[in-house]
């Protein structure tokens, strides 16, 4: 047997989506998470809260996402008390995630998108890549999966659309990344934020749609043999 | 010595028995017997006004400012130490830059004057500093519209319609007072603004004026910029003529 | 404190207990904007949470010398730059490529810097950003200094040409050539135009027309042959048109989404985002090994 080689390290290999639509924004993320081609968690939860009304979708190394997330977890809360009612802003809120990531971009493996609402600019999504760009845009895809589903985003998306639209829209995308991208897998997470509601729901992974030569898993599994 | 403080007047961390720190009442006396500065709040945005004495003939008019700009969207007036009052719109200009730098915003004015004050307050709390010459009068526009506030050297800053600081500002604050800020636009008070601060001048003394005048409003882009040259000459000339006539109008009726 | 990332003085120390301005927590004092610590990342021997970085990934590497400089990530291609009769033209398209991912479409990689300066620049866009918030900073204290005189476009140039040259001598170049295009309305003969450009090392040279990146080979051949100072609006505005078409046909990483940004003595104005027509009906097109039997 080979000696154990050097530990990999943990990578979101993911896909995460956020968009806007009439009245706020939906975020979307698989739940895979690989240390090589092991899946080391399955059920994993890469949309973090990092204030009120202002989400993070992680993709990267884990623990660099992580860190930058709690950091800008921070800052935001005190920024929060220091404006009293008034709120954070998500352009704040990205204008951080920018700031670490593009102060430490040398060796930083960290790509997120920001989004959320906030009572001047209401939904609103932004997207900081690897070099620590700050972008401000309608709708984003990143991580892994998000090759396998420009063509499908860039033809699909809308502006101004209703919230079931988006919903459904988001649940899309990261089904159809799922069905080709094996770093992203597992259950479908969305949080859906505007002026009322900040809302977590997932689809379970039996409940994922599938495509192209794959079947759909209901219930317990029906064989059929066929003699040749 | 002995009478005002009694000796527990020296030092800014000792309170007298009354529960006092006289050097910070001290400190506020010298706003006090600083120049008059005006600061109102109209519909439409901002005004700050400071009126200077000459104190040469040999200075050159507009050399000594105490109007300063501490951001696009805001500025500062200082009626008493010069230097102290820089000191504090060095700060603000700081904080300021370094807000917007960190979140990407404009700082909101209640922040920033919360920050100011903090800063003042410091100085009130060791024994091996002073405390400031002078409070800071801001005037500014962010999200939530205009805004006047007045930082103060013991570490208080609130927000008004109209306020005034300096020499004779017990008068302007009674004539600010009279007016209906919040339905004038700023062009409208300017002259009112203008009026106050000829009104209070001790006409005994012979000296010459000069008014400083700045604004922010929706007219100036939301920046805060000096009243333009011809504009605040009108306006202090228009003051003059309205309060020459009613004089005349005064002495008329007691004729 | 997270390391190179400079935060307000309140966060990193609760609410204010010093009145004295400390440099490494409230960033550059006022008035010492060219300091070093707004240039420069922190000494990472300062700061606590700062690694070095790994060369091989997963691997920690010990006693390797800190590497900054790594690849870019999101780019934008060529900057172009002409001067004509009233003043100076730019141009670039929108793109923000990721390697050859045409990720984002709507970049806007020139900016307006005050009434007489516009900066266009190819590269990192990230660093870009950065070199934007650098200027809008400086043009705050411009306006806050409120003496009646505001930065000429050779001033902005020879700064961006400091910043530049200081970071590569701290081998954590910014990854950007830029282009500084505007009039100068200070010189006794009226208005002057200006066109200057800095490279991602800190070279620089000013010229009648300038070009960053695959412009250089394609578009100043053009001008080099039809721009004249003297040309009319609409002459400069053709030529220039011709140039990024030429650039849209053969440079990879671009889109047929342009911007024209144009300085005179009226000020600044930018154009709306707008795409070119392009020719493909030539009838050698159709069948191109027809006259060359046997290639393809």
């Amino acid at each position: 047997m080979e000696a154990p080689t050097k530990m990999k390290e943990v990578l979101t290999g993911t896909t995460i989506i956020a968009c806007t639509y009439d009245g706020g924004v939906i975020l979307g993320a698989d739940s895979r998470t690989s240390s090589g081609n092991y899946v080391a968690n399955k059920v994993a939860d890469k949309i973090t809260k990092v204030c009120d009304k202002v989400y993070l979708c992680r993709s990267g190394s884990a623990a660099h996402t992580q860190a930058v997330a709690g950091y800008a977890n921070l800052y935001l809360n005190q920024h929060a008390i220091e404006l009293g009612d008034k709120g954070c802003s998500v352009k704040a809120a990205a204008n951080i995630v920018k700031e670490i990531a593009y102060g430490n971009k040398a060796w930083m493996n960290a790509g997120m998108i920001i989004a959320g609402w906030d009572k001047k600019e209401k939904g609103k999504v932004f997207v900081v890549p690897l070099g620590g760009t700050l972008m401000d845009v309608p709708f984003a895809v990143g991580g892994s999966g998000s090759i396998y589903i420009n063509a499908f985003v860039d033809r699909n998306w809308k502006p101004n659309m209703t919230k079931e639209e988006c919903k459904s829209f988001v649940r899309k995308a990261v089904s159809l990344a799922i069905s080709r991208d094996g770093s992203s897998g597992g259950v479908i997470r969305t949080v859906t934020v505007n002026e009322h509601e900040q809302v977590k729901e997932f689809v379970t992974g039996n409940e994922v749609p599938v495509y192209q030569d794959e079947i759909q898993s209901k219930g317990p599994p029906q064989v059929e043999f066929v003699s040749v | 010595m002995s009478g005002v403080g009694s000796g527990y007047d020296l030092s800014v961390t000792t309170f007298s028995p009354e529960g006092r720190v006289f050097q910070t009442e001290y400190a506020g006396k010298a706003t006090d017997n600083g120049v008059p500065c005006v600061g109102v709040c109209c519909k439409d945005g901002a005004i700050l006004a400071v009126e200077k004495p000459e104190e040469t003939k040999m200075m050159l008019p507009n050399s000594n400012r105490r109007i300063f700009t501490v951001s696009r969207h805001c500025g500062m007036a200082v009626p008493g130490k010069l230097p102290d009052g820089r000191q504090i719109v060095s700060r603000a200009q700081q904080e300021a830059e370094n807000y917007k730098r960190f979140y990407g915003e404009t700082i909101p004015t209640k922040v920033l004057t919360d920050r100011l004050a903090n800063f003042c307050h410091v100085f009130s709390l060791y024994w091996h500093l002073r405390p400031l010459g002078s409070a800071a009068l801001t005037a500014s526009f962010d999200d939530d519209g205009p805004h006047v506030y007045l930082s103060e050297t013991n570490g208080v800053s609130y927000r008004y319609y109209g306020i005034a600081v300096g020499k004779g500002r017990q008068g302007i604050k009674t004539e600010l007072e009279r007016m209906k800020l919040d339905q004038m636009t700023c062009k409208e008070a300017l002259k009112a603004v203008c009026k106050c601060l000829i009104k209070q001048r001790d006409d005994s003394s012979n000296k010459k004026f000069e008014i400083e005048l700045a604004w922010i409003s929706e007219e100036t882009g939301r920046e805060f910029v000096r009243v333009p040259a011809d504009l605040a000459k009108e306006c202090e000339a228009a003051a003059k003529k309205e309060i020459e006539q009613e004089e005349d109008d005064d002495s008329d009726m007691e004729g | 404190m997270i390391p190179h990332c400079q935060l307000p003085s309140h966060i990193a120390t609760g609410p204010h207990v010093s009145p004295f301005v400390s440099h490494n927590e409230a960033g550059a004092p006022y008035g010492d904007h060219r300091s070093e610590d707004v240039h420069v990342p922190a000494n990472p021997a300062s700061v606590p949470f700062a690694v070095a970085p790994s060369t091989d990934k997963g691997e920690v590497a010990m006693g390797e010398p800190r590497k900054h400089t790594t690849t870019p990530y999101v780019t934008g291609n060529s900057v172009l730059a002409i001067k004509y009769k009233d003043g100076v033209l730019m141009a670039c398209d929108m793109l923000g490529a990721y390697g050859s991912t045409k990720r984002y479409k709507s970049v806007q990689r020139i900016i307006r810097v005050n009434d007489t300066t516009i900066v266009g620049a190819s590269g990192e866009i990230s660093d870009f950003q950065y070199i934007s918030n650098l200027l809008e900073e400086l043009m705050t204290q411009d306006f806050c200094y409120d003496d009646g005189c505001t930065m000429t476009p050779s001033e902005i140039h020879a700064y961006l040409c400091r910043v530049m040259y200081n970071r590569r001598n701290k081998m954590d170049p910014l990854w950007n050539s830029l282009v500084v295009a505007g009039v100068d309305k200070n010189g006794k003969e009226g208005n002057k135009s200006f066109i200057g450009s800095v490279g991602m090392l800190g070279t620089s040279y000013t010229d009648s027309h300038v070009a960053t990146s695959f412009g250089n080979y394609l578009s100043r051949p053009l001008f080099r042959e039809f721009q004249r100072d003297d040309m009319s609006l609409e002459e400069a505005v053709s030529l220039m048109q011709e140039a990024l078409r030429v650039l849209f046909y053969r440079d990879k990483t671009s889109i047929n989404k342009f911007v024209l940004a144009k300085v005179d003595g009226e000020g600044v104005a930018i154009s709306k985002p707008f795409a070119l027509d392009t020719k493909w009906d030539f009838k050698a097109f159709m069948n191109p090994s027809k006259h060359a039997v046997g290639s393809w």
